[in-house]
């Protein structure tokens, strides 16, 4: 083998191969010292090293690679302190050994002879190689129509094709040296294979990503293309998207409409915004819907009220029975509005148990006025926002109930009936009294904030009515707001009238039937209120009716063509067994029983107490389901009998030996009240005294510990419920004498009332035997 | 990577560079001249094979003296060959050469003396 010294060049970052040709800018001393050595001599030769390391600065022998390449210096040029040269590589070589280190690098090289095996093994492998480089120019320069094999035709040799495949393919520096060291042609023919086909694969995955955006860039293009021309072709045909029609429409309608400054320039700032939007953005059916509210609600609309007083009152009576005070105060309210149109509206709160006709007052009202009328059940109403609204960034947000009712009502000054205000919940979800307390302050409804509309809108105009069955449970703030009206419960000659005027009439109708077909008379009509219901109101009543209506108008359709009149043995057959029995009253009260009147919210109830000595037992029992004032009222009345047993009569032994048991009836049904102190102290007195109380003497009101009887409510439901019952003699506080004006005149006729100041009166009326000792200790 | 494809024929072989040459059609056969400038003649081969003139030879860098400093350098040194095919076999022409100015001139005369 052929031993020679050259100067040698070290080369960073790249490998001369045999027979290319390769440019390099000469930098370090001991290179252009090694280069001006070559160009010194006749040849021009050099040989040309990488090194490990391209941070190393001097290399020496052990810093350069095992196999270099002798190279030919075909061209030079100084430029500052570098030198341009031009090198053709021509064999590879080996380093052996250093010859000198200083001042240029000289190595003792052996030149290695050029492989030259064939075989099948390389035929295939050379032309799998070039399909494979092929391959991949495509990929790296598609754009490059010059096919390889044109590039590499000239040059048979399968390694020098692989020489001329680096200069071709950015293969890195450790590969490139690799197959520098390739001893024969196969070994360099598997290493190239490897190394395009890694390239290859990377190179064909990289495309794919790429051409996957691409296509989704495409489509987006072509989309937005392809709408600006729809729009296009649109606008020339002069047709419109149904969007764009809707906000062209949207745009007209608020042209149209007269707005407020502010609600003009809000609902013109949504439509830019709609205008602007894809119709497929979430937010574009809430801006539309929001705009259309906008526009919807009657921001100045209003109503001419008709304030003729006599139409009003001749209305209120062709809808409505008896009901004096509540009419009276409507048509006072009609004549304050007509002297002095600026009158606040009052709020009214219609208190009465179910079916006595509080929500058709409402509508006789709006009517009267010649209002437009709105109702909401404001009935297990939790949640502020449903009344306020939901703010719009919430999904699914929408106005609340007041400001949608007056969108439907569509003036802003109808008459809105808030239903149920007593049954309001509170909870976690924020308190809709404080959002219904704003609502009707006439101080702070000019302009009210739904959080959703987020506009004031003026509520001032609108008549609020409110109904209740009880002022227990309404939040005290909003009672004062409001100016309560009562309707007590009917008589039963109250709800005959009310069947006849009204409900029949209605119900034959609904039913399909004439007047003449179908009547019920007075006798009927009276078993029907006393038997099958039991309640204050009618609606139980016009529902039994209706039962009836039916019945004869199936057996009209059946073929009966004969009129009927439904007689009260009928009625079984219509209506099945009666359901309640008229007299409740017990014939045989025993020792230690007092019937009590008890306010119930379906008007009121008779209620018998029931008081029993436990000998040899201790203390107080109370049992049915008794509230805490209930039971108070049992120990005040236990107490006084006690201090006052001697004057009563009453032996201190048993009072001393025995516990007592108070026991109220109808366990189910929760009671509380005060009302019931006088019964229980009668029931107690004739417990311990063992004399009966009167079977026809029903009783009410509150004791205190000295003996006296404080008024109580709910005395015409009351007193209208021991009738229903059939008891003759009512014991009531003498405080409450006047409440007995209430009470329709003929009932009042049918009944002994007893007023009494003291419980001793109570007592003394009640137990007839108590009343024998004293008028015989008085005698 | 910065290398580059020399597109001169033969690059592959091991021959480093090729002298120009043109090529003129005379009266008895053909004149070829190459541009050899500073190659001794010595360092001239020529050889004839079938339709093939083959020109080789060595140019060396006879200007190198110790303190000198090459500051530019576009002349190709080293190893050449020439392989100039022409349409007539050559193998009985009559070869005749001239180095004059640099230029090295090779008549070959393959038709006899005024025919053609």
């Amino acid at each position: 083998m052929e031993h020679s010294t050259y100067p040698t060049l070290p080369l960073k970052n790249t490998v001369l191969f045999p027979h290319l040709v390769l440019p390099l800018s000469v930098g370090r001393s001991k290179s252009i010292a090694a280069v001006e050595t070559a160009l010194a001599s006749e040849d021009k030769l050099i040989a040309v090293f990488p090194q490990h390391n391209p941070r190393t600065e001097e290399p020496t022998a052990d810093d350069l690679f095992r196999f270099g390449t002798v190279g030919v210096i075909k061209k030079m040029a100084r430029s500052g302190d570098t030198v341009q040269i031009l090198v053709q590589g021509i064999e590879r070589v080996e380093q052996l050994e250093t010859v000198q280190a200083e001042p240029y690098l000289s190595l003792k090289v052996t030149t290695l002879p050029e492989p030259s095996d064939t075989g099948t093994e390389i035929e295939a492998l050379h032309r799998t190689v070039i399909e494979l480089a092929g391959r991949m120019i495509e990929l790296v320069q598609p754009q490059v129509q010059v096919s390889i094999h044109h590039i590499i035709s000239d040059v048979e040799k399968p390694l020098h094709q692989i020489y001329l495949l680096t200069s071709v393919l950015s293969l890195d520096f450790d590969k490139e040296k690799e197959l520098l060291a390739a001893a024969t042609q196969a070994e360099a023919l598997h290493l190239m294979y490897r190394y395009l086909n890694h390239e290859v694969q990377v190179l064909e995955v990289r495309q794919k990503i790429t051409s996957t955006a691409q296509t989704e860039i495409d489509k987006k293009q072509r989309e937005y293309v392809l709408r600006q021309q729809l729009e296009a072709i649109q606008e020339e045909l002069g047709e419109k998207s149904p969007e764009q029609a809707e906000i062209s429409e949207l745009r007209r309608r608020m042209e149209e409409t007269e707005l407020p400054e502010l609600v003009r320039k809000e609902v013109e700032k949504e439509l830019t915004r709609l205008e602007r939007m894809p119709s497929a953005a979430p937010d574009y059916q809430l801006t539309r819907g929001y705009v259309e509210l906008a526009l919807e609600l009657p921001w100045n609309k209003t109503t001419e009220d008709r304030l003729d007083l006599k139409r009003a009152r001749e209305i209120l009576d062709e809808d409505h029975f008896d009901l004096e005070d509540v009419k009276e105060r409507i048509i006072e309210h009609l004549a304050v509005m007509k002297l002095n149109p600026e009158a606040k509206s009052p709020i009214l709160c219609f208190v009465g148990p179910p079916g006595v006709g509080k929500t058709s007052v409402g509508q006789s009202i709006a009517r009267a006025l010649g209002r437009k009328f709105e109702r909401m059940s404001l009935g297990g109403l939790h949640d502020e926002a449903e009344l306020r609204g939901h703010r719009r960034t919430y999904i699914g947000a929408m106005p609340g109930r007041i400001i949608r009712a007056i969108r439907r009502a569509g003036y802003k000054n109808p008459l809105l009936m808030l239903d149920e205000i007593d049954k309001l919940g509170r909870d976690f979800r924020g308190d809709p009294a404080a959002a219904l307390l704003e609502v009707l302050d006439p101080a702070q409804n000019v302009e009210f904030h739904d959080n959703y509309l987020d506009l004031p809108f003026d509520l001032s105009k609108v008549f609020f009515v409110t109904t209740a069955n009880t002022l227990d449970t309404i939040p005290r703030p909003l009672l004062d707001r409001m100016e309560v009206l009562r309707l007590p419960g009917y008589s039963d000659e109250e709800k005959q009238q009310i069947a006849r005027r009204y409900l029949i009439g209605r119900q034959i109708g609904e039913a399909g039937l004439s007047e003449i077909q179908l009547s019920i008379p007075d006798e009927t009509l009276r078993y029907v209120i006393r038997r099958y219901t039991r309640e204050a109101g009618v609606r139980e009543l016009e529902r039994v009716l209706g039962r009836i209506a039916r019945k004869v108008a199936t057996q009209v359709a059946e073929g009966q063509t004969q009129p009927m009149t439904v007689k009260p043995k009928k009625l079984v057959e219509l209506l099945g067994p009666e359901r309640f029995f008229a007299e409740e009253v017990r014939q045989q009260l025993p020792p230690g029983v007092a019937a009590g009147l008890a306010w119930t919210e379906a008007g009121g109830d008779v209620l018998y107490v029931e008081a029993a000595l436990l000998p040899e037992g201790k203390g107080l029992t109370l049992t049915g389901q008794l509230g805490n004032i209930m039971q108070e009222s049992a120990k005040a009345a236990q107490s006084y009998l006690w201090s006052h047993a001697e004057e009563l009569r009453i032996d201190q032994k048993s009072i001393r030996e025995s516990g007592v048991h108070i026991h109220v009836p109808a366990g189910a049904i929760p009671k509380d009240g005060p009302s019931a102190g006088v019964t229980m102290a009668t029931a107690l007195t004739s417990a311990y005294a063992h004399w009966p109380v009167r079977n026809d003497t029903a009783m009410t009101g509150e004791i205190t510990l000295s003996g006296l009887v404080l008024p109580v409510g709910g005395i015409k439901e009351k007193v209208l419920a021991a009738h229903r019952a059939g008891i003759r003699r009512i014991i009531l506080p003498k405080e409450n004498e006047k409440d007995l004006r209430e009470i329709p005149e003929h009932v009042r006729q049918s009944l002994q009332f007893i007023l009494a100041e003291r419980i001793e009166e109570v007592l003394t009326a009640a137990i007839p035997e108590l009343n024998r000792l004293h008028s015989r200790g008085a005698a | 990577m910065q290398i580059l494809i020399n597109s001169e024929n033969g690059i592959y072989q091991k021959n480093i560079w090729q002298p120009s040459a043109d090529i003129y059609r005379i009266e008895q056969g053909w004149l070829v001249k190459l541009d050899l400038a500073g190659v001794r003649s010595e360092d001239i081969h020529l050889s004839v094979r079938g339709q093939h003139l083959i020109i080789q030879g060595l140019r060396r860098d006879w200007i190198v003296e110790t303190g000198q400093q090459y500051y530019s350098m576009e002349i190709a040194y080293n190893r050449f060959k020439r392989v100039i095919e022409l349409p007539t076999h050559l193998e009985h022409a009559r070869i005749t050469t001239e180095y004059r100015d640099g230029m090295l001139l090779i008549w070959l005369k393959t038709a006899p003396k005024g025919g053609l």
